[in-house]
């Protein structure tokens, strides 16, 4: 029974966690601007996503050690000194897309512009890791993340031609703005993959006291968890189809992405979107903030953990209210979420190898895992990822010139 | 043992099994027809760096003398106080919280964490 409950917490931590704002701004555009031919990108990214979450949950399960500290103890800090500092930057940049996003949802609603909201929105952010526990924060964001359903309830109301969706979960040739598209699809899979993702999932395996006897649980919570956020960003992307690329609308601004639940629920979907805006940034905002408490401090091998209080682990602490100030002022100063986004999903996806690497190494030591190292197909699919990564990272630099 | 890959870079923990650090680096005394000794093992921002380059160590160094909150740069702990030593972490026969290596937190904990009401931790201050 308590096993069943905690599939279903994780289930919907997943969703929740899958969802933010990486994923409206990238699904809006891709919507708007190529229909349903980008969903590819999301399906790709969500088998790699799948995969390397699977991954972390088994490899905390088994050896009772996140990602940062068993990395640092086998490979040594010399190995994770770069992946290490990367992964500060994609933290800090990715809390500050979402600390603008919570920002930009209350624009939407007071009409006060983001940049006013930015500090108050960081502060309140501190508050409540300050004083929840980790588990209080993990079922507020699966819970408040359901609302995200909204765009899977509105993609079925504007009845998507089948055939032409299912034709979109195939890589095509794009028609127009080639640079867009690529920098499109690059962008959705860094979104889908942002490395908090599983960073956050390994150190939650130990908050959660998960051991060997959770990997059928692990794997299960892996698949459908992220298959089912995959299946919201995929609503989202056929909303923004029906909506705004039948009347020629390009998404830039999220002021335009918030039309996007407009046609199928006329009277509130304005007010929706900025709650379910807000919603999951805040759930994906907590989850960055922990995971950049966690790397710091099992790197340095600090006391950590988000169940303790603040005194227990004040180093720990001080590593995510340091963050979320450094994160909160670069919306404070005006940086626009909307193009802050698209630039950190297209660095999440050009730095990936960089910080999965390592992970991958430990995967196949079977001093570690024992039977439960990657097998042949895990470790296909592994280097498969690697390669694509790579691929994403040659592609994505002069794209990034080039798109903008 | 293979100090390199069983002790460096290893969790530490006190008595009590709280996280104390790393083992940073490893100080072994030379001697003559006989193999290296190890003496023990150092903990610090300065002889971590020190491993990656030395510009880094001074950098280190100077941020240590510039904040002045942690009483030496290093902290070495003699091989003789180790307890144990498992796949998890080495232990040793400390008490984190009274020792260099939490100079820090102690002072975190009074200076940040108590201001903002996040507990005492439980500690004499």
């Amino acid at each position: 029974m308590k096993k069943a409950l905690q599939i279903a917490l994780g289930v919907l931590t997943g969703i929740g966690g899958f969802f933010d704002i990486g994923n409206l701004v990238t699904g809006a555009q891709a919507g708007a601007q190529f229909r349903f031919q980008l969903l590819w990108a999301l399906l790709l990214g969500t088998l790699m996503v799948i995969l390397l979450v699977e991954m972390s949950g088994r490899f905390s399960a088994v050896t009772g050690k996140a990602i940062p500290e068993a990395v640092r103890e086998h490979l040594g800090m010399r190995v994770w000194a770069v992946p290490f500092i990367v992964l500060i930057l994609l933290h800090v940049l990715t809390l500050a897309a979402e600390i603008g996003g919570i920002a930009f949802a209350l624009q939407l609603v007071t009409g006060v512009p983001f940049a006013v909201w930015a500090l108050p929105v960081g502060a309140l952010m501190w508050l409540f890791l300050w004083r929840a526990t980790f588990n209080a924060i993990e079922y507020s964001t699966a819970i408040l993340g359901m609302i995200a359903l909204c765009f899977v309830f509105a993609a079925v109301t504007h009845h998507a031609p089948r055939n032409e969706v299912l034709a979109g979960l195939l890589p095509s040739l794009p028609s127009q703005e080639p640079a867009k598209y690529w920098l499109l699809a690059v962008s959705i899979m860094g979104a889908v993959l942002a490395p908090y993702m599983f960073y956050f999932y390994s150190s939650g395996t130990i908050e959660d006291e998960w051991d060997e006897t959770y990997i059928g649980v692990n794997r299960f919570v892996a698949i459908s968890g992220m298959g089912f956020g995959a299946v919201v960003t995929a609503g989202l992307i056929i909303v923004a189809a029906m909506v705004f690329a039948s009347k020629g609308i390009q998404v830039d601004s999220v002021n335009q992405a918030a039309l996007v639940l407009t046609e199928a629920f006329p009277f509130w979907g304005y007010a929706l979107f900025a709650a379910t805006l807000a919603v999951a940034c805040t759930g994906a905002a907590s989850e960055v903030s922990l995971s950049l408490a966690y790397t710091v401090s099992q790197t340095f091998g600090w006391h950590w953990g988000e169940s303790l209080e603040p005194a227990k682990d004040a180093r720990f602490a001080l590593t995510y209210t340091v963050g979320l100030l450094i994160a909160a002022l670069i919306p404070a100063i005006g940086v626009d979420p909307f193009k802050l986004t698209m630039v950190t999903m297209a660095l999440n996806a050009m730095l990936l190898p960089v910080v999965t690497i390592p992970f991958l190494l430990l995967m196949n030591d079977r001093r570690l895992l024992r039977e439960h190292a990657n097998g042949l197909f895990t470790n296909v699919a592994t280097v498969a990822i690697v390669l694509i990564s790579v691929v994403l990272f040659l592609v994505s630099i002069p794209l990034l010139v080039r798109g903008g | 043992m293979d100090l390199i890959r069983e002790v460096l870079d290893k969790q530490l923990v006190d008595r009590n099994e709280d996280r104390l650090g790393r083992v940073d680096s490893i100080a072994a005394e030379l001697r003559e027809d006989a193999p290296p000794r190890v003496v023990q093992f150092e903990l610090g921002f300065v002889p971590l760096a020190r491993r990656i380059s030395i510009r880094l160590e001074r950098l280190a160094a100077a941020l240590h003398k510039r904040f002045a909150v942690r009483r030496s740069a290093r902290y070495g702990i003699p091989w003789s106080q180790v307890t144990d030593v498992t796949m998890h972490h080495i232990q040793v026969d400390v008490i984190a919280d009274e020792t260099v290596a939490y100079d820090w937190e102690r002072w975190l904990r009074r200076h940040f964490v108590k201001r903002l009401g996040g507990g005492s931790g439980g500690s004499s201050e």
